[in-house]
């Protein structure tokens, strides 16, 4: 009874007013906002002119600006992170397969096809070595984690190369793969183990310390090996390939942990990502495909969290070790290159500081006074502590132009002011409303010759959309039908027909095809349901 | 004390079905017309011949199947039975002298409320017939404000004097004419005579002598009447087509009425010249006027006419009912200019405000004088600062306003709209305080959804119904306290005042649990584009009755509108039909995760049948079966799986209502466009089980058990036939409840404005089973059909038959109340004599709620009474 009581003292129906709200849209079923999406989505795309194909690999440069190396075609380029602008170029004589920083930074060495490995210096730009032993294309060359003077490096002869740089010599060959080697990483906590994958399916594990040439350890990816990359850790890899991306602890003897096959055609670079800066945060392995799609895979919970489309098949993928900048190449030429919004933390605290000794310097010179407006509203950014019972202002309902102008029932303004903010469920949301006050016909009618210009573009761009067309396309007849006459005689109106009416053409070219479709699926639906 | 005895009362009215001869065949109708004539012989009535054109044949059977059990245990006619949804908008209502109570004229009684919890406290009852005057006896020092003494005037003739405190009557006056409007004008002038010896009332009543075809005759008279001395004064001091209601000045001195395009005003005789005829003035203009109103303490008066403006007039009035000595002075000043007074109207000026886009309907000055508030169809009170004319806005009332009352306490007013509402405002701010929540009238449906609209819901578990209103609104009014709960706002939109209907709800559904409603509206489009039809499922909190919109279906069956929704009994599953030949299954995924916030329903599957349209919907008993109707077969569906299960035979019209009678395996269908028809089909046989020619309006059923009631209208050519006049006196449906495969009524109950009425059981609780009837113009009763039948029956009847009972004799039912000395002969007349109603145009007093269950005469009274009528009752059947 009391409850019932207080409902009703609640309760005032009365005085409320309605502005007018577009229909409201669907929402998708699951989730839309999970962290890893909102982190996956936040680069943001910059431009970076095409190359001539293949991208074939990008590198991060380990030292701070972390500039990237791009490998395209017989070229290698210098970008730097900050402006995604090339500032270097190298050219090696034939397509260049691989490319890889030295730990320092100061060094590059690029691997090409006709089995030849050089290392650039970058700041004077120039090459320091070549190296040459591979007797047919060389597919990955590598400095090993912290070592400055050694290259790893494999190619289709099926040897992996472990170089001196200085001397230009082979220290020692790995035999072992009995097809193309393709891939392969250097452990981030040992600087004399890598990995090799190779078309034979085969993942090995060599060591540079032991001479006989024999590998420590291998495992089977059951498919040719696209890619190979070492977790973090540098207990676990990850291998791509044919489809799938599988994740191996090397320290439990070569178990498989987990496998991802959500891609539908060759996966053919793998990354990993660390979400949310440079502490903390969880790993992620980026893979990317020729279907291209990018997905980003959680091997921790063995699910993939995040996939975005791109425009084409992709190659290759790079991320900064930052995580700030990601570069994924595709087939054709295109970089996608996207960049996160760093926060400079140094720089903020800096700034936090000047501004706080700044503060402090005034608010000793001068104390408020009646005569300055702020001493009227001291204390209003008072905080409430947690004893005090917080009133609540009301809040009045926000009402647009439109919906004073449709307060006060002048229809045809309240029309023209909403088709003047360019918000097209807003103006569609308003013409409802005339609809239901038996006003919209007359406000057409009413129409001054720039205000129906307006209408006019309003409907050529909007009438064929989905959401809108089934009040539009009538509106947009009625109008041509009621205002034929000025519509006619006016020559900036013939642009605006002309495209209204390639857009219904369009709109009829597609309802066919739909149609064609429909009656394709229609019999084989049919099929399916008589089983 | 159980007593069993045969009775006559039921009238069993069946048509059999000519064209499907599945009850009986031609020989087995000869049989039953054989059987009830032999019988109908022996109770001396005349004999029924079998009439192959007339589509309805009466029964007058004697119920010896039913027969009726007695009881009287004390109080108990009060819980059993429930009647409610009545106006309080029919009149003006009146504040108490220390403003805690307000008086509101209910139907035949009035109704006291307190102010300060907006419920009501008790109420006055005693008046046969509308009640349609209330004056509360006004306080002159503070020391009186305690007194709580009114009077009210009633279509039933009496003049009443109440202490609304007790509440008991004091004092009956008997005028013999209904009463449309009194004042008493000595209680403002004189306020200190509270004593009743000089009470002088001006009333308008109604001349019934005159009234019976001669629609020219002025029947509507204004006469003096003394209270003292129950006299009234033979000469009337204006004559109208239709009564008009009494306005009086507050202080007292002068009343009118407005009559067509004049003011009559009349100055009260000061004195106790009781001889002294009130001088009369007439004030004009070229609109007809609505509503007006007299200043407090100036010669003012306010008017405003049907094209809404407001007309002040000043001064009036001091030529022609100024005293004696100084109207020989006056005479002279006649050819002074009086700016905007018309003709030789009596008043000093004249001045127009336009505000109002529509009539105004209300016009009051503020109790000092200062403002003058007025209002109308728009919905918008407006105060007028009387001096400069400077306008003050309460917008978005949401219904046209009826009245405006301020009350004894400056802080307080209130606002009546037509909607059934009672606004308490809070005075300077004009914030709405408080609201006094009736049932809302029914919205008014465009011609092409007529019939189809199903605006009347029920959540049977807690007595609670969701009733479509105007302004795109749904109001949950719980039935069983007979108060609203609260409302949805199913379309977000203002209200428009006065404009065509273009946005309706059409229908409205509740999930048998009560924790799911379902809405469809349909915007009509404007010159063929911008029309839409919305679905919209709304979920409320377990134990919080106010629904929040959980999804919004844009275009459910792309544009063709929603015939039905129905619930699934026991989950979260609901399906919708369309008129473009498809239904659709939705559910609710909150079955997985738990909260409400984020559940929402979506489309689980689609049907369709040979693209007709499908009309009805119903889930059987346990879920299992889903039926539609497409057109004027019945498909049957497995909802789960979607599969077509049966389809059962063809019906001649297209069906409009389908339910699944309980556990049983019979589904009822009814159709009535074209040829009605009321068919109960056997699912698990396939086939009809009987049928009759009736126009359905609503049909429901128990869950637990077989029964099930429709809700029928009786056909014109039967209620036409001659004998039958006197037993349908305005009553156009029946409730008959059958039990299983019966094709005999248990029960019929006759009930009046059945057209677009809903009924519904309700199972509160499981012990007790109520039916529910909402008629169409929202008001209801809830009753408990199976227990002490005879007993509800006679509680609905007895307003409608006692007026027949004299001119046949042979309903005997209502003789038991004919001999109750107190009213029941006055009602009677009444009954005979009242045509016109003084607010609505149709006849509000005369359905079958208008009295209340308190009504009802004392049992230890009823007792004697019945065993007596009971043997007069047998007497003359017998002659």
């Amino acid at each position: 009874m009391a409850e019932e009581l207080r409902v009703r003292l609640n309760d005032h129906p009365v005085s409320k007013i309605f502005p007018v709200k577009p229909k409201s849209t669907a929402k998708p079923f699951s989730e839309s906002e999970t962290p890893d999406s909102r982190y996956w989505s936040s680069f943001k795309p910059q431009s970076i002119p095409d190359f001539t194909p293949p991208i074939s690999a990008f590198a991060f440069s380990p030292i701070h600006p972390h500039s990237f190396a791009v490998a395209h075609s017989a070229t290698v380029s210098i970008f730097k992170s900050q402006t995604l602008s090339s500032s270097r170029r190298f050219s090696c004589p034939d397509v260049v397969s691989s490319v890889c920083f030295r730990s320092d930074g100061a060094l590059l060495a690029a691997a090409d096809i006709s089995g030849l490995v050089h290392v650039f210096d970058i700041r004077e730009r120039m090459a320091l070595r070549r190296l040459s032993s591979h007797k047919a294309p060389v597919r990955f060359v590598k400095y090993p984690f912290l070592d400055k003077l050694h290259l790893v490096s494999g190619g289709d002869d099926a040897v992996v190369n472990y170089w001196d740089v200085a001397g230009q010599t082979v220290i020692s060959n790995f035999l072992g793969h009995k097809d193309y080697v393709r891939c392969g990483d250097c452990s981030p906590v040992d600087d004399s183990v890598f990995i090799t994958g190779s078309y034979d399916h085969t993942v090995k594990v060599w060591d540079a310390r032991v001479d006989n040439s024999k590998w420590i350890a291998e495992i089977n990816h059951g498919s040719p090996v696209e890619d190979v990359v070492y977790l973090p850790s540098g207990g676990m890899i990850a291998t791509a390939g044919l489809n799938s991306v599988k994740v191996w602890d090397l320290i439990g003897g070569g178990k498989m942990v987990c496998s991802m096959e959500s891609h539908n055609k060759t996966v053919t670079s793998l990354c990993v990502g660390r979400m949310g800066g440079d502490q903390g945060g969880e790993n992620r392995i980026v893979s990317v495909s020729l279907d291209g799609y990018m997905k980003v895979f959680d091997y921790g919970r063995a699910k993939v969290t995040y996939s975005m489309s791109f425009p084409a098949a992709l190659t290759s993928v790079g991320l900064s070790p930052d995580c700030s900048t990601r570069v994924i190449g595709g087939a054709n030429g295109k970089v996608f290159a996207g960049k996160k919004k760093v926060k400079d933390a140094g720089e903020g605290e800096k700034k936090s500081l000047s501004l706080w000794s700044v503060k402090s310097d005034e608010s000793r010179r001068r104390a408020l006074r009646p005569t300055n407006f702020r001493y009227f509203q001291r204390g209003q950014g008072e905080k409430p502590s947690e004893g005090d019972s917080l009133v609540k202002e009301k809040k009045g309902v926000k009402l647009t132009r439109h919906d004073k102008l449709l307060k006060k029932f002048r229809h045809k303004e309240a029309l023209v002011s909403v088709l003047e903010e360019k918000k097209p469920a807003n103006v569609v949301a308003v013409m409802e409303e005339l609809v239901a006050r038996r006003k919209l016909i007359k406000c057409v009618m009413n129409m001054e010759e720039g205000e129906l210009g307006l209408l006019l573009s309003f409907l050529q761009r909007y009438c064929t959309v989905q959401r809108y067309s089934g009040l539009l396309m009538g509106l947009t007849k009625k109008v041509l039908e009621t205002r034929a006459e000025d519509i006619k005689g006016k020559e900036e109106f013939k642009g605006l027909l002309r495209n209204l009416k390639r857009e219904v053409n369009q709109e009829i070219k597609i309802q066919q095809s739909l149609l064609e479709i429909q009656g394709v699926i229609a019999p084989m639906l049919r099929i399916a349901g008589r089983r | 004390m159980a007593i069993s005895k045969l009775h006559l009362l039921l009238l069993l009215s069946i048509t059999l079905s000519l064209h499907r001869p599945v009850l009986s065949d031609n020989d087995e109708e000869d049989n039953l017309l054989a059987g009830i004539n032999s019988y109908r012989t022996s109770l001396n009535l005349t004999t029924l011949t079998h009439n192959e054109n007339a589509e309805w044949l009466i029964k007058e059977t004697n119920c010896a199947a039913a027969p009726f059990f007695f009881f009287f245990p004390a109080g108990d006619i009060i819980e059993t039975m429930i009647r409610g949804g009545k106006s309080y908008v029919t009149s003006p209502l009146s504040f108490s002298n220390d403003a805690k109570k307000l008086l509101v004229c209910t139907g035949n009684t009035v109704s006291v409320f307190s102010v300060a919890t907006g419920l009501q406290i008790t109420s006055l009852e005693g008046h046969t017939a509308p009640v349609t005057t209330l004056i509360v006896v006004p306080a002159s020092s503070a020391a009186q404000k305690i007194i709580s003494y009114c009077w009210t005037a009633s279509l039933d003739g009496t003049i009443r004097h109440w202490d609304f405190s007790g509440p008991e009557i004091l004092k009956t006056i008997d005028v013999q004419f209904p009463i449309y409007s009194m004042v008493i004008p000595s209680l403002l002038t004189e306020p200190q005579q509270i004593e009743s010896s000089k009470l002088v009332a001006y009333v308008s009543v109604e001349d019934t002598s005159l009234a019976k075809q001669g629609s020219k005759e002025l029947r509507g008279h204004v006469r003096r009447f003394n209270l003292a001395k129950e006299r009234i004064r033979g000469d009337n001091l204006k004559e109208t087509e239709e009564p008009k209601s009494l306005v009086i000045s507050p202080s007292g001195e002068f009343f009118g009425i407005c009559h067509k395009r004049k003011i009559h005003v009349w100055n009260v005789p000061s004195g106790g010249s009781k001889n002294d005829l009130p001088k009369k003035m007439t004030l004009h203009h070229t609109k007809a006027i609505n509503a007006f109103a007299f200043h407090p303490t100036e010669r003012i008066i306010a008017a405003g006419d049907v094209t809404g403006r407001v007309l002040i007039w000043r001064g009036f009035g001091t030529r022609k009912l100024a005293l004696g000595n100084q109207m020989k002075k006056l005479k002279t000043m006649v050819d002074v200019d009086n700016p905007g007074v018309r003709d030789e109207d009596d008043a000093e000026s004249c001045t127009t405000w336009h505000w109002h886009s529509a009539e105004v309907n209300v016009l009051n000055f503020s109790s000092d004088g200062a403002y003058l508030y007025s209002g109308g169809r728009e919905g918008v009170l407006v105060v007028w600062l009387l001096e400069t004319g400077k306008k003050k806005f309460l917008p978005r009332i949401g219904s046209p306003l009826l009245y405006f009352m301020w009350s004894p306490d400056p802080t307080l007013c209130s606002v009546v709209c037509a909607d059934n509402q009672i606004h308490l405002l809070k005075m300077p701010s004009m914030e709405i305080l408080r609201t006094i929540s009736g049932i809302k009238p029914p919205p008014s449906l465009p011609k092409m959804y007529e019939g189809l609209a199903s605006t009347v819901a029920f959540d049977r578990s807690s007595g609670m119904a969701a009733l479509c209103t105007e302004n795109y609104c749904v109001q949950l009014y719980n039935l069983l306290n007979d108060r609203g709960m609260s409302e949805v706002q199913v379309c977000e939109r203002n209200h428009q005042p006065g404009d065509e209907i273009t946005v309706v709800v059409t229908a409205v559904a509740i999930s048998l649990d009560g924790s799911v409603m379902s809405t469809t509206e349909v915007k009509l489009p404007e010159g063929g584009i911008g029309g839409l039809v919305s679905l919209k499922f709304w979920e409320s909190e377990p134990d919080n009755k106010a629904f929040t919109l959980s999804t919004v279906v844009y275009e459910p069956h792309k544009d063709a509108g929603v015939s039905a929704i129905a619930f699934h009994p026991t989950r979260s599953m609901a399906v919708s039909t369309s008129f473009a030949g498809d239904f659709k299954i939705w559910v609710s995924n909150s079955d997985k995760n738990q909260t409400i916030k984020d559940s929402s329903w979506i489309c689980h599957a689609v049907g369709s049948y040979k693209k007709k349209p499908m009309t009805a919907a119903s889930f059987s008993g346990d879920g299992t079966v889903l039926a539609v109707a497409a057109e004027n077969v019945i498909t049957l569906w497995n909802p789960d799986k979607n599969i077509l299960l049966s389809v059962l035979g063809a019906n001649h019209a297209p069906i409009t209502k389908l339910c699944f009678v309980g556990k049983s395996e019979l589904l009822v269908a009814a159709s009535h466009f074209s040829k009605p028809e009321l068919s109960v089909w056997n699912t698990s046989k396939l086939s009809l089980s009987w049928s009759y020619g009736l126009r359905i309006e609503a049909v429901t059923s128990a869950v637990d058990s077989s029964a099930f009631a429709v809700l029928a209208l009786i056909p014109e050519t039967f209620k036409k036939g001659k004998s039958k006049k006197n037993i349908f006196r305005g009553r156009d449906g029946a409730i008959l409840l059958f039990n299983g495969s019966d094709p005999k009524p248990v029960s019929i109950w006759t009930v009046m404005k059945a057209e677009g009425g809903s009924i519904s059981f309700l199972e509160a609780d499981k012990s007790q089973l109520r039916l529910a009837y909402v008629n169409g113009s929202h008001e209801y009763v809830v009753f408990d059909p199976n227990s002490d039948e005879t007993h509800e029956r006679s509680a609905i009847d007895y307003e409608g038959l006692a007026g027949h009972e004299e001119t046949t004799g042979d309903v005997g039912y209502a003789s038991l109340y004919g001999q109750l000395p107190d009213y029941e002969k006055k009602r009677m007349e009444d009954s005979e004599s009242l045509v016109t109603p003084l607010v609505s145009s149709e006849r509000p007093w005369e359905t079958i709620f208008s009295g209340s269950t308190l009504n009802f005469p004392p049992l230890q009274k009823l007792c004697a009474e019945f065993f007596e009528s009971l043997m007069e009752k047998r007497t003359t059947v017998v002659e």
